[in-house]
């Protein structure tokens, strides 16, 4: 052929290519009408004239790694013939979204470099797809979200709203707690499972009773302490609560004693410290403790509440009950309250849980100091323990049993 | 654990949002716990939805309706920054007075989009939303509507539905007209409702109700109609009227492209006095639907009326062509057909002058084998104009 002829039939073979540097630096051409599909390649070649040849190259933002542009170009390639009916895109679409979660958030970051919006909302759609239903410690682990909220700020969504001491204090002692329990966790991990407790209801009661003080249940039971819930009234309805209300796992009996949480109301706080902490450790404790009795366990607990939902009257709120914590294993608070009227109400639901009728335990007076029943140090308060709300489960008196004989 | 670098939390704003905005409501708030570059990321969220979903399913009503006004409020003193779109569609709450407090939250913080589906109740709309001046779109169902009378209407409004609404026609009207952006308009459930639609920039229109008198005074966009009338039987309260119904309600609209009429449509379009020709030609008429129009009333006017022919009274029977075109017709679909000779009349007619009509879907309401059968035989006999023009009947 004549030379001509070549200069004829080259330009017409050829398709023109659009050249690119990515951010590590590697240099790649791409077929110009895949790569202007990109509204970012489109701009730069058209109002700068970039990428016409290898020394020309545009340079690409600095999300786009070579792997992602090849992903973004699969994507341009097929998209951007028109010929392509709705349906054909639609299957393309959901095959391509299929990849693990760093490579999508990866790609909707280079996408969104590129400003390619339709695969900035297909991303955005299938990361929200997996984020949809999920617990947040699902999600902190697809996502390796680093777990750095303070109990008080799980709670309080508005900074500084609460400036409570109690919280503040709440929080030291959960730090402590969690790292005390982490170790002594390790080693016991069996034991607990073992001791299902035998012991008649009047032994129970009457060491609990007979105590100085109680604290420090190192209850390694999952507390649905959620419970709790119901002692609460609706008192103090600053909204800001119910953020973190939906958040737990509530059963419908929760709902009642929904309250909106009053900085000023301890209980309140103490629920859904727990509360919270009950759900989010979920996964921590549930591994360390043997399922069926964690159901017996769950099941002592459902159904108190439900005879506490029935039968409860609140007149918490009203004056400032003397909140005793107990905090145990994982965090959980137990709150034992004193209640200074002593309904015979709640005689009923120790009876209930510990499985046995007998007299109604005698409760002591309040004691007056809460700080120091709060300290986990077993003390030489003479102060004994007071009233139950929520009557401590077998294994649960005997950890607590345990614990103090330390 | 491992110092795995967070994958997600460093992409911009805008796309996190977007992230947001496809999940929930719930499912949204609940990433404030993940950690504490999350804590806010939801709060500036635009578009809120709403529903009894948000909370937890209760048989106990009540307690469904205390959780949802709880949730509601807290997520709106949570929100920070403007709020474009607040759809509230239960019908767990009815008249509260959280919902007026809402709504002046909302006229507060640039609401453009409201959509609020009520249960059965007398839930009056407070003033705020008047003031909401930079709303495109209201959806307000099982409400009470009463604008003050220094109103003068949504200036930015584009959409406007009302479903069950207790207003009076005046307000509707002098809203309709006050909103001079208005493209799309529905109308629903009212009763023997009486209006005169001035939008000149209306595109889409759809009615359903007891409607006594529909002019479309100044609708020259119109683009579809879909009208659903419910008329008592007794059509001698409509014979007061002495403009002919048809030309009032199609005779303005020029660039129809979509008819859609229930039940007595062309019931409603008879009635007055018929002057003869209509002004216009519908050449851009796309589809005509009919759903169970009846046309046995002999003297109901067939919708044949619509279109000028030449000669005023004649036997459509006896003619084989037709000089009137409907260029840009496609699709006809008429149900619950039985074979009335107003009814041929008309499919024949539309087959003679839509030269690219490609379906005709026929769904016979007959029971009779034998009758259905004729029906079908005098269908086929009609000269189709359009070589791709299909003939399909579906069984009801």
């Amino acid at each position: 052929m004549s030379e001509s002829d070549m200069a004829i039939i080259k330009p017409e073979m050829m398709k023109s290519y659009i050249w690119l540097e990515t951010s590590d630096g590697s240099i790649q051409q791409v077929e110009q009408e895949v790569a202007m599909f990109c509204p970012f390649i489109c701009h730069q070649v058209l109002q700068k004239g970039g990428g016409s040849s290898k020394n020309n190259a545009i340079s690409l933002p600095q999300k786009v790694n070579p792997a992602m542009l090849s992903l973004i170009f699969d994507y341009c390639r097929f998209h951007q013939l028109p010929g392509r009916s709705n349906k054909e895109r639609k299957v393309y679409d959901e095959k391509f979204m299929r990849m693990d979660t760093k490579r999508l958030c990866e790609l909707t970051s280079a996408a969104d470099s590129l400003q390619l919006k339709p695969l900035v909302d297909l991303t955005s759609r299938a990361l929200a797809r997996i984020i949809e239903g999920k617990t947040p410690e699902e999600i902190r682990e697809i996502f390796h979200l680093p777990d750095d909220l303070t109990e008080e700020e799980k709670l309080e969504p508005l900074k500084n709203t609460m400036d409570d001491p109690r919280i503040r204090l709440l929080n030291r002692l959960y730090a402590k707690k969690r790292k005390e329990l982490k170790e002594r966790e390790k080693l016991k991990s069996i034991e607990v499972e073992e001791h299902v407790d035998e012991r008649s209801v009047d032994d129970l009661l009457s060491f609990i009773n007979g105590r100085d003080h109680k604290v420090v249940n190192t209850s390694k039971r999952k507390k649905k302490t959620k419970k709790r819930k119901e002692h609460k009234n609706g008192t103090c309805k600053v909204s800001n609560k119910d953020s973190h209300n939906l958040h737990s796992k509530q059963r419908s009996v929760d709902e009642t004693s929904f309250s909106l949480g009053g900085v000023s109301n301890l209980h309140n706080i103490e629920d859904d410290i727990f509360s919270r902490k009950a759900e989010f450790e979920d996964g921590y404790i549930d591994d360390e403790i043997d399922p069926a009795l964690k159901e017996m366990l769950d099941r002592e607990v459902e159904d108190f509440a439900r005879r506490l939902n029935s039968s409860w009257v609140l007149s918490v709120g009203q004056e400032r009950q003397p909140v005793h914590f107990s905090i145990n294993g994982n965090g959980d608070t137990r709150r034992l309250t004193g209640k200074e009227g002593g309904g015979d109400e709640w005689f009923d639901f120790s009876s209930v849980t510990l499985g046995e009728a007998s007299d109604p335990p005698e409760y002591d007076k309040v004691p007056s100091d809460r700080e120091e029943l709060v300290l986990d140090v077993p003390s030489s308060s003479s102060t004994s323990l007071f009233t139950f709300e929520l009557p401590l489960s077998i294994s649960e008196l005997e950890l607590l049993r345990e614990d103090t004989s330390r | 654990m491992g110092e795995s670098p967070d994958l997600i939390s460093d992409l911009p704003q805008s796309i996190l949002e977007n992230i947001l905005t496809h999940l929930s409501i719930r499912d949204a708030i609940r990433t404030s716990l993940l950690s504490t570059k999350w804590r806010y990321k939801w709060s500036t969220l635009t578009d809120l939805a709403f529903d009894e979903k948000c909370v937890s399913p209760s048989t106990d009503r009540a307690l469904v309706e205390t959780n949802l006004v709880r949730f509601i409020t807290g997520v709106l003193l949570l929100h920070q920054g403007p709020i474009h779109k607040f759809h509230l569609s239960t019908s767990f709450l009815q008249c509260r007075p959280d919902i007026d407090q809402w709504l002046l939250f909302l006229s507060r913080n640039g609401i453009k989009e409201l959509v609020l589906e009520l249960g059965e109740g007398e839930f009056r709309v407070p003033s705020c939303l008047f003031q909401c001046l930079k709303l495109t779109r209201l959806e307000l169902c099982h409400c009470e509507f009463d604008p003050p009378k220094s109103f003068n209407g949504f200036s930015s409004l584009k959409s406007l539905t009302l479903h069950q609404i207790l207003v009076s026609p005046e307000a509707i009207e002098s809203l309709i007209s006050g909103c001079p952006l208005l493209e799309f308009l529905s109308l629903s459930y009212f009763d023997s409702l009486v209006l005169s639609i001035s939008a000149p920039n209306l595109m889409y229109l759809y009615l359903d109700g007891e409607f006594k008198d529909i002019f479309l005074e100044n609708t020259p966009k119109l683009v579809a109609i879909s009208v659903s009338m419910y008329m008592h039987e007794d059509v001698a309260d409509f014979e007061q009227s002495s403009d002919y119904n048809l030309v009032k309600f199609l005779g303005g609209v020029p660039l129809l492209e979509k008819l859609v009429g229930y039940i007595y449509f062309t019931k409603y379009l008879s009635v007055g006095d018929d002057p003869g020709r209509l002004p216009i030609t519908y050449i851009h008429l796309k589809t005509i639907e009919l759903y169970q129009v009846s046309f046995e009333d002999a003297n109901e006017a067939s919708p044949i009326q619509l279109f000028p022919l030449e000669e005023e009274s004649f036997d459509l029977f006896e003619r084989d062509y037709f000089e009137y075109k409907l260029p840009r017709l496609e699709t006809v679909r008429m149900t619950d057909v039985s074979g009335i000779r107003n009814e041929l009349e008309f499919i024949r007619f539309l087959m003679g002058t839509s030269p690219v009509l490609e379906t005709v879907i026929v769904t016979s309401s007959l029971s009779d084998k034998d009758a259905r059968m004729e029906m079908v035989v005098e269908l086929l006999r009609f000269p189709r104009v359009s070589p791709r023009a299909q003939l399909l009947f579906l069984q009801d």
